[in-house]
């Protein structure tokens, strides 16, 4: 005892002390310490420091604070210390650009909304497409129902799921009735909405593109069931030790809804889709994923249209396969392969007695590596094929259509200085039927401050074939399409409010102009406005409010057109407001929507406007209701004119929805079991 | 979901199933300091939680290549959000603790089932700092990590406690609506 006395005693103690400040302001809790041993502190309220170590030799004094560089310093004198730290730089993999993307999904940036979000958006009912409408960029062409970006058509919109293309990602319809999206918004974690300049990992779509990731593998079994007055629907999941499989079966049919609710337009058959999906997802390894989904829909629907009487009934299937490896030192290694096969059958379609077929076929090849070099680059690099079948048969006429589109791409991100990055790639495509090749180069510089603030710069080239129709008919010669995106973006966020003002200007060349009953590449357009996107949390407790506003003025000579002039799915200005409010289980949405006037050569239609309501009841931690009205108030909203001149108009003026999800086995509440 | 009574049920299961931890470390240099440094937090007052994650964090500088002083920094880092979710250090040490969380997933010798524990716990505090806003955002995130935490180690102790207080902090959380 006495020994270890003066051993104590005799070890001599020497006091560190100091201040450590940003060079502003005193850094509060900051770590101090001797590197090598534990002796240490963290700062005061006034960023003072002041411990004592029994290390003699060489000291070696560390500060850390998060966010900030650590600072490292040999001690030549131990008291008055003054330690300025510096702001840490963003590492190029933390950082996230979201300019012209709207990410769903449990992210920390932007705007997240999970898949309940989705089915209780305004008037969705469900529809991932229809939710997506609430945001700017996004047109309302109530007759179609389909995505319309920044004064691009439909088709320029591609969708992805898992990384690899749908060739269809629509349900079917007759003329002017709403289509839906095919998959069920509870497929997924993670939607990724990008309105233009995405990288080079994305092709074959002018306007933007819709990545989703379905969910991961799950882990426990469950099964449920949803019942509305449109549709029935059955899944669940089955989970193994490092896998889980799924299924989910859905029949929707009008036929009660024509019944209780009878609308304008004569139906000889109600429409009716019967859908199948499964998916299998496995965790091959801690650093391997494999998931797949297949998916059928079969769609039949007739209806009266003057002297027609029009039967469509169409098979569409797709599916997918991906594996996503974690190779080591910071490589990742992703390789996927997809088939979509659409077949459509119409009778009638435009001349009593007429038969339509259409058959069309696309497998999708990919692969692509990744790999953060250092916390100030990282690169991608990727090759995909698109390898496509279609036929066509119509009376007389009839072709057959093969091609590839082999694709290549490499995409660098780098940290330019502290607060500034560059992400720079290149797309290198080739389409065999014309043997053209096109590169395209894409670029955003981003200026990312802090957390708070955001603003990019992005300029790129995209490219597009047309439709398989329009290449037939061009003798296989046809250019594809290009357009040059510019775009800027500002976005600044608080953790209750969002703002996002966006810019943009795309020039398109190279579009399908018919003459003579052939095709050219000779149609060109142009589409510029601005984007703006409010969204709060603050203003009440429970209130989450948007306000999206879009305005669009764009000009394009193609297809039919005689002379350039506004595309008549585009209107100037396109305004959408929403509301909801949780008050204990039930949750009320109201969405306010209104779109100018479209143009046509017979004239232009009056403005769009619809109020809708919805509620949603958490009955039951196994049960939700949900329960919408779109447009309240009735208004027949006025989508165009035919040649004749009549109005083209919905089949219905309102929209009631009722529906009741119930999880029969799942051990997590409010969480829906089929999908 | 952010009553007193939930939060210090939760801190005290940390602390508790904590100890076994420290004693199967390997490093007899590393595991004297560790216990130096836990042995501090008889006196759960903020400030020693606080100064025992800074003492873990430098502990940690020392031994990079170990899993244990990782695990109980962001184990620790956890507990004081949990309990002083509004905190001005909270938000930084939850960044902290996520950082480690995915560092500890890449590495060798990590026990995936605690680091599935781990994460369970950085959604649960997310939950308990907002419930309003990440109650539904991450309530599925924090079933699915204790369940798979669960699966990878049906004896994981520390996950089947955390697992209970979240499905009572959940039913509590739900009656009173």
């Amino acid at each position: 005892m006495l020994m270890l006395l003066v051993a104590i005693g005799a070890t001599s103690q020497t006091t560190i002390s100091g201040i450590v400040t940003d060079g502003r302001e005193p850094l509060v809790s900051a770590n101090v310490y001797i590197i090598g041993t534990i002796d240490g502190c963290l700062t005061d309220s006034l960023g003072h420091f002041s411990f004592q170590t029994t290390k003699t030799d060489e000291l070696t004094l560390r500060a850390t604070f998060i966010g900030y560089e650590d600072y490292t310093q040999s001690l030549t004198q131990t008291s008055g210390l003054t330690i300025r730290m510096r702001e840490k730089a963003t590492a190029i993999d933390e950082v996230v650009v979201t300019a012209s993307t709207y990410s769903f999904g449990k992210s920390d940036n932007f705007k997240t909304m999970d898949a309940l979000d989705v089915v209780m958006a305004g008037n969705s009912c469900g529809d991932i497409v229809a939710a997506l409408q609430t945001l700017p960029g996004t047109q309302m062409v109530g007759e179609s129902g389909k995505l319309y970006v920044r004064g691009g058509e439909s088709d320029e919109c591609q969708t992805f799921v898992n990384g690899m293309h749908v060739l269809v990602p629509y349900t079917t319809n007759t003329a002017n009735n709403a289509s839906r999206g095919r998959f069920s918004p509870f497929l997924f974690k993670g939607i990724n909405f990008s309105l233009g300049g995405y990288g080079g990992e994305y092709g074959q779509a002018l306007s933007s593109v819709l990545p989703m990731e379905t969910t991961d593998v799950a882990t426990d079994d469950k099964w449920g069931v949803s019942a509305s007055l449109l549709d029935w629907n059955i899944g669940g999941t089955k989970a193994y030790d490092r896998s889980s499989l799924s299924f989910n079966a859905n029949y929707t049919s009008l036929a009660l809804f024509n019944a209780l609710f009878p609308d304008r337009y004569d139906w000889t058959r109600p429409y009716r889709k019967l859908s199948g999906e499964a998916q299998y997802k496995a965790d091959l390894s801690a650093a391997s994923v494999l998931k797949t989904y297949v998916g059928y829909d079969l769609t039949s629907v007739g209806q009266q249209i003057d002297n027609l009487s029009l039967s469509l009934v169409e098979h569409n299937i797709y599916a997918n396969t991906t594996l996503k490896t974690n190779l080591g030192r910071g490589y990742t290694l992703f390789t996927g392969i997809a088939n979509s096969s659409v077949v459509e059958n119409i009778h009638d379609a435009q001349v009593p007695g007429d038969h339509y077929h259409n058959f069309r076929n696309e497998v999708h090849l990919k692969a692509e590596v990744r790999k953060v070099f250092s916390p100030v680059v990282k690169m991608s690099a990727g090759a995909e094929d698109y390898i496509r079948h279609s036929t066509l048969t119509y009376e007389d006429s009839h072709y057959r259509l093969d091609y590839h589109l082999l694709a290549a791409h490499l995409d660098a991100q780098v940290r330019l200085l502290p607060h500034l990055f560059l992400n720079t790639s290149a797309r290198l495509e080739n389409a065999s039927y014309d043997g053209q090749w096109l590169l395209m180069p894409r670029a955003t510089l981003s200026y990312v401050p802090n957390k708070h603030f955001q603003l990019s710069a992005m300029l790129g080239q995209y490219s597009q074939t047309a439709e398989d129709e329009y290449i037939v008919r061009s003798g296989k010669h046809l250019s594809q399409s290009t357009a040059n995106h510019a775009i800027l973006s500002l976005q600044y966020s608080t953790s209750k409010t969002l703002l996002r003002i966006e810019p943009y200007y795309k020039k398109y060349h190279h579009l399908p102009l018919l003459a003579d009953g052939t095709c050219t590449a000779d149609g060109y357009g142009t589409s510029r406005g601005i984007d703006v996107f409010l969204e709060n949390h603050s203003l009440i407790r429970n209130l989450t409010t948007t306000l999206s506003y879009s305005f669009n003025d764009s000009e394009r000579l193609y297809l039919d057109y005689t002379s350039p002039r506004t595309p008549d799915y585009a209107s100037r200005h396109n305004l959408r407001l929403t509301a909801k409010y949780a008050i204990g289980k039930v949750i009320i949405g109201l969405a306010e929507s209104y779109a100018s006037g479209r143009h046509y050569p017979q004239g232009t239609t009056p403005y769009y406007n619809s109020i809708d309501a919805n509620i949603t009841y958490l009955a039951h931690p196994k049960v939700i209701v949900y329960a919408s009205l779109n447009n309240i108030f009735g208004r027949t909203n006025v989508f165009g004119y035919k040649t004749d001149g009549s109005n083209i108009t919905g089949s219905r003026d309102r929209f009631f929805y009722i529906g009741i999800f119930v999880s029969l086995k799942n051990n997590k509440a409010y969480d829906i079991s089929n999908f | 979901m952010t009553s007193r009574i939930f939060k210090s049920c939760v801190l005290a299961i940390a602390l508790f199933l904590m100890a076994p931890v420290s004693i199967n470390a390997q490093q007899m240099p590393m595991q004297a300091l560790v216990g130096q440094s836990l042995s501090k937090l008889q006196q759960d007052k903020p400030e020693t939680i606080l100064n025992c994650i800074a003492e873990l964090k430098r502990i940690e500088t020392m031994f990079p290549d170990s899993v244990q002083p990782k695990y109980l920094m962001a184990l620790q880092s956890l507990n004081y959000a949990v309990t002083n979710p509004h905190a001005p250090q909270a938000d930084n040490l939850l960044s902290d603790a996520a950082k480690t969380i995915d560092q500890m997933e890449q590495m060798a010798g990590a026990d995936l089932s605690d680091v599935c524990t781990l994460r369970g716990f950085l959604y649960m505090v997310r939950i308990v700092q907002d419930p309003a806003q990440n109650g539904q955002r991450y309530y599925i995130d924090v079933m699915n990590n204790y369940e798979k935490a669960l699966k990878l180690n049906p004896d994981n102790a520390l996950a089947q406690q955390l697992q209970q207080k979240f499905r009572e902090g959940m039913q509590s959380a739900m009656s009173k609506q």
